[in-house]
């Protein structure tokens, strides 16, 4: 009985350890795979460094595993990359105040056509 | 005529939006995107010599002396055709310091290369696993770097050099 408790015991650990290593591993592919998404291969036409294989993407893709390894987040590892590459290797920039007009000029535009349909329709 | 007046402030507003959108996007070659380095003090890196695996050369080395620092590769075919070019900086700036890295190459080709073509690097380091580029944001060869006497990068350039790059913006600095 006792011997059957410990295989019990033995069999329970190693579910819990290949259920963890499995979901961390997942989980580190999932974060890898959207911040892959994320960045620009510099070297490629519109491609993201997930889907080119070009040497530079291979070397970010590289880069972005260790940092992940190394217990970075994802800021820190865009944050990382832009210290070198600048935000150019961001597809989608950061919301500054250096890149203000280019996030608000589409709300701007908006809401004027917006203004000036409601305009026409009270006149008609 | 009423019209008119009446879409003037959105027909300002968007030439204004217009040309303050021209303004952000004026100069920004997608192929040569500007290096946030500019400016800022060179990377901390230590590179051993193509031709002397004991000799070191590392970023404090290069803080006292104007330096142009060039990344190539025998691989690279742009590079081949800027490589002459260096003899004539060499020329017309003689106490600039040309350190060349040897980038993601294997040494013998790197020395190969250097005797076809001749050396006009005062030091070539290696850098086989790209290591140093990645400090410096290299994202494709050729790249030229140069550092001022204070340790800060004051001109990059992706892509092969030029004579009229040389002639317009290089020279220019000294």
């Amino acid at each position: 009985m006792k011997l059957q408790n410990f295989f019990k015991f033995l069999l329970f650990i190693f579910f819990i350890t290949f259920s963890y290593t499995s979901f961390s591993k997942d989980n580190i592919n999932d974060r890898y795979k959207k911040l892959t998404l994320e960045l620009r291969c510099m070297t490629c036409q519109n491609q993201s460094v997930y889907d080119s294989d070009s040497d530079f993407a291979k070397n970010i893709k590289k880069i972005v595993k260790e940092k992940f390894k190394e217990g970075l987040n994802e800021k820190e590892i865009k944050d990382f990359l832009t210290k070198r590459y600048g935000e150019y290797i961001l597809l989608k920039p950061y919301f500054s105040s250096k890149n203000l007009l280019l996030w608000v000029f589409p709300f701007v535009l908006l809401v004027l056509s917006m203004l000036i349909f409601i305009r026409n329709l009270k006149k008609n | 005529m009423k019209k008119v007046t009446l879409l003037l402030p959105l027909i300002l507003l968007i030439t204004v939006c217009l040309f303050f959108l021209l303004f952000i996007l004026f100069e920004k070659d997608p192929n040569n995107p500007p290096s946030v380095l500019l400016n800022k003090n060179l990377p901390l890196f230590s590179s051993v010599n193509l031709y002397n695996d004991k000799e070191y050369l590392a970023s404090e080395d290069l803080k006292d002396k104007y330096t142009l620092i060039n990344f190539f590769a025998s691989w690279c075919a742009p590079c081949k055709a800027e490589h002459n070019l260096f003899f004539e900086i060499k020329k017309e700036i003689p106490d600039l310091f040309i350190f060349g890295i040897s980038y993601k190459d294997k040494p013998s080709d790197s020395k190969k290369y250097l005797k076809q073509e001749g050396n006009p690097y005062s030091f070539v380091g290696v850098d086989q696993e790209g290591k140093i580029a990645f400090e410096f944001g290299v994202f494709g060869l050729p790249e030229t770097y140069i550092i001022n006497n204070k340790g800060k990068i004051i001109f990059k350039h992706a892509g092969a050099l030029t004579k009229k790059i040389i002639d317009d913006e290089i020279t220019k600095l000294f």
